[in-house]
C-alpha cells in the first residue's frame, strides 16, 4: 500500500518534470517558462522527495530538510530570476 | 512580556530541538538559555494575528499550489499579463518576504517586482481569450 | 527504480539541449536553474537507491549552494546589462 503510494508520487513527479521542462524548448517569454518550471522543478521535485520519504522513513530528517530547501530556494530563485530578467527590458505587451 | 515574545521563544526552542534531536535534561537547559539570551528584535509594528494568519496561509499554500499545477496541466493557460497589487498596510520586511514567497510559490503567479511605495507587480498566466496572444 | 533513473536522465537532457541551443542569456539561466535542481534530486534518488546517506547529504548541500550561486550570477548579469 505504502509502496504503491510512494511509486505513484515519484511517477507523478516525473510527469511534472517532463510537462514543465518541455516548454523550455519553445520560444515563449522567460516569465512564461518560469511558470511551468515552478510546476516541474518545485512541485514535481517535492513530489519525488515525498515519495522517497514514504519509501524509507528512517532517514526523515535529511529528506525533510531537502523538501524545505527545495520549496524555499526554488521559489526565491524564481523571484530573483523574474526580477533580474525583467528590470531592463519591457516584456509587457499589454497591461 | 507580550504574546509575540512568547511565540518567538517557542519557535526558537522548536528549531533547537529539531536541530539537536536530543531531549536530555542538559540539552533542554542549554536550549532554554539560548532561546532567552538571543536578543529579541526591535519593536515590530505587526501584530501576532498577522503572523499567525500568514503561517496558516503558508500551510494552505502547499495543496493549493498542487491544485493550480493540475489546473494548468489539464487546461492550458496560454495567455499572460501583469497585474499590480497593493501591499497590506503595516508590514515589516519579514512579513513582506513571506508574502512574496506565498505568491511566487503558487505556479500561476510570480512576483516580478516589489517597489518601496507598497506595490507588487505580479505576472500571471491565464486561459486564452479569443483575440490575439 | 532503474527505469525511474533513466526517465530522470531523459528529462535532464531537455534543459541541457536548451542551454546549448538558445543564445539569450536569461533563457540559458532558466535552463541552468532547471539542471541544478534536477541533478540534486537525482543525487537524492541515487542515495536512496544505494542506501548511502553521505550521498544524500552532498545532494542537499549541492541543492542550496547551486541555487544560491545562480541567484548571485543573476544579479551580476543584471548589473553588467545596466552598465
Amino acid at each position: 500500500m505504502i509502496d504503491t503510494l510512494s511509486y505513484g508520487l515519484i511517477i507523478v513527479g516525473i510527469i511534472f518534470w517532463f510537462w514543465g521542462t518541455l516548454p523550455l524548448i519553445g520560444n515563449r517569454s522567460v516569465l512564461f517558462k518560469l511558470h511551468s518550471l515552478s510546476v516541474s522543478d518545485t512541485l514535481g521535485s517535492m513530489a519525488i522527495v515525498v515519495g522517497l520519504l514514504l519509501k524509507i522513513p528512517n532517514e526523515w530528517s535529511l529528506l525533510v530538510l531537502a523538501i524545505m530547501t527545495l520549496a524555499i530556494w526554488n521559489t526565491v530563485l524564481g523571484y530573483v530570476l523574474a526580477y533580474c530578467s525583467s528590470s531592463n527590458e519591457k516584456i509587457i505587451n499589454k497591461k | 512580556m507580550g504574546a509575540i515574545t512568547i511565540l518567538n521563544i517557542v519557535l526558537r526552542l522548536a528549531i533547537w530541538f529539531l536541530l539537536t534531536d536530543d531531549f536530555s535534561l542538559p540539552n533542554i537547559i542549554i536550549g532554554m538559555a539560548i532561546a532567552f539570551l538571543i536578543p529579541l528584535s526591535r519593536k515590530s509594528s505587526s501584530t501576532l494575528k498577522d503572523w499567525l494568519r500568514i503561517l496558516w496561509e503558508v500551510i494552505v499554500a502547499v495543496p493549493q499550489a498542487y491544485l493550480e499545477a493540475f489546473e494548468i496541466i489539464f487546461r492550458p493557460h496560454n495567455d499572460e499579463d501583469i497585474i499590480r497589487k497593493k501591499v497590506k498596510v503595516r508590514r515589516n520586511s519579514g512579513l513582506i518576504f513571506l508574502d512574496i514567497f506565498l505568491i511566487t510559490f503558487t505556479p500561476k503567479t510570480i512576483v516580478v517586482k516589489y517597489d518601496e511605495e507598497g506595490w507588487y507587480e505580479i505576472h500571471r498566466v491565464k486561459r486564452k481569450i479569443r483575440n490575439k496572444k | 527504480m532503474d527505469s525511474i533513473l533513466i526517465a530522470m536522465i531523459l528529462a535532464l537532457l531537455i534543459p541541457i539541449y536548451e542551454a546549448w541551443q538558445d543564445d539569450d542569456i536569461w533563457q540559458k539561466m532558466l535552463a541552468f536553474a532547471s539542471i541544478a535542481t534536477k541533478t540534486s534530486i537525482m543525487m537524492l534518488v541515487i542515495s536512496v537507491l544505494r542506501d548511502d546517506w553521505s550521498i544524500g547529504v552532498v545532494a542537499v548541500i549541492t541543492l542550496s549552494v547551486g541555487e544560491a550561486g545562480l541567484m548571485l550570477l543573476a544579479h551580476l548579469i543584471k548589473r553588467l546589462n545596466e552598465a
